[in-house]
């Protein structure tokens, strides 16, 4: 009896425990996890997430012109297990809170998230290319103080060898020959071979 | 008398639950969704129904398995028209994390024409929920009723 009394004080007190929701708002937790969203500012296309990618829900796809690639996640197949978010490593694939995904048929194929990410030109050849963010950058060459990472995060992977050569390498680069593209590929490789370092080359 | 059965049994769309070899995540959250009184979706006139013939509208789980697919169909043949499917979960919809496994032959909609498509890895009850109101709504336009 005394245990009937108590729910019934409580149910007095703190109303129905229905949640209002298809008539009115309902709570969602901060940390729910919802569908996909990513900051095409940050995201430099390595291809990490779509590699944990459980249900195969990311795809990264460059345009044949060379302009950038659109970075698609099919809501319709994302398990929603945060891995992406998980292995980023500038943090740019999140997942909001937000849950409202029911939706007819017809947009079954539409209900993804899309964005563009463009390709921005090599600073020395031109060459278009996806550049490191400068927090990245700054964290992979905390060790090396002498390198210029605000300059280097500008070029491709391939000039950034040339300029490694150029600044770095023990062996001098050749001061009679024009630092162009066809001088910079024979020499770097052959003068960090010499030098016994770990460099591939090429 | 008809058209005052009409009008009374529009008010409540039977759900009927069919699990194509679903892991039982999505079928926890539409138990979550029915039998426990926060989510509560006899509020929409909505209950589940033991009988396919009894059905309005049927909920499916699961990436149709091999083994259960000609089951799946035949049980879906049963219910009467006008229907409105709902695929529950990533997994009949586009076949999830099983996608491409030697003994799925989903996707869903290569055999069932679905009408409501409610993703997540489950969907939380209110999700369902939202999906059931929208079925419900396709049900309404199929029978040519207004609210």
């Amino acid at each position: 009896m005394a245990g009937f009394l108590k729910v019934l004080f409580h149910n007095v007190l703190d109303g129905p425990s229905t949640d209002p929701f298809p008539l009115g708002e309902t709570f969602t937790p901060q940390r729910f996890r919802g569908k996909v969203v990513v900051d095409p500012d940050i995201c430099m296309g390595c291809g990490i997430c779509r590699h944990v990618c459980a249900a195969g829900a990311i795809s990264i796809s460059p345009r044949p012109d060379q302009s950038g690639y659109d970075f698609t996640v099919w809501h319709n197949s994302c398990c929603l297990c945060a891995q992406c978010r998980h292995y980023c490593p500038v943090g740019a694939i999140t997942l909001t809170n937000d849950w409202h995904n029911a939706h007819p048929q017809e947009e079954k194929y539409n209900w993804v998230e899309r964005k563009f990410v463009p390709y921005v030109p090599c600073a020395d050849c031109g060459t278009p290319m996806r550049p490191l963010p400068l927090s990245i950058a700054r964290r992979i060459y905390l060790n090396n103080p002498d390198i210029n990472v605000e300059r280097i995060i500008t070029l491709c992977p391939k000039c950034r060898q040339v300029e490694d050569a150029r600044t770095h390498s023990s062996c001098a680069w050749p001061a009679a020959a024009k630092p162009g593209k066809t001088a910079g590929e024979g020499a770097p490789a052959k003068a960090d071979a010499t030098a016994g370092d770990a460099a591939p080359k090429e | 008398m008809n058209s005052l059965l009409k009008k009374l049994s529009v008010r409540s769309p039977w759900l009927f639950r069919i699990n194509a070899g679903s892991c039982n995540g999505c079928d926890v959250e539409l138990a979550t969704t029915a039998c426990i009184p926060r989510y509560d979706v006899e509020r929409l006139g909505c209950r589940y129904c033991g009988s396919p013939r009894h059905a309005d509208v049927v909920l499916i789980t699961g990436p149709l398995t091999a083994r259960v697919k000609d089951r799946v169909l035949k049980v879906w043949e049963e219910i009467p028209n006008p229907k409105v499917t709902v695929a529950v979960g990533i997994c009949p919809i586009s076949g999830g994390v099983f996608r491409e496994g030697y003994s799925i032959e989903g996707p869903l909609d290569k055999y069932i024409p679905i009408d409501v498509n409610v993703p997540g890895c489950p969907p939380r009850p209110q999700s369902i929920l939202e999906g059931v109101v929208l079925a419900r709504k396709i049900w309404l336009q199929r029978l040519g009723v207004e609210e």
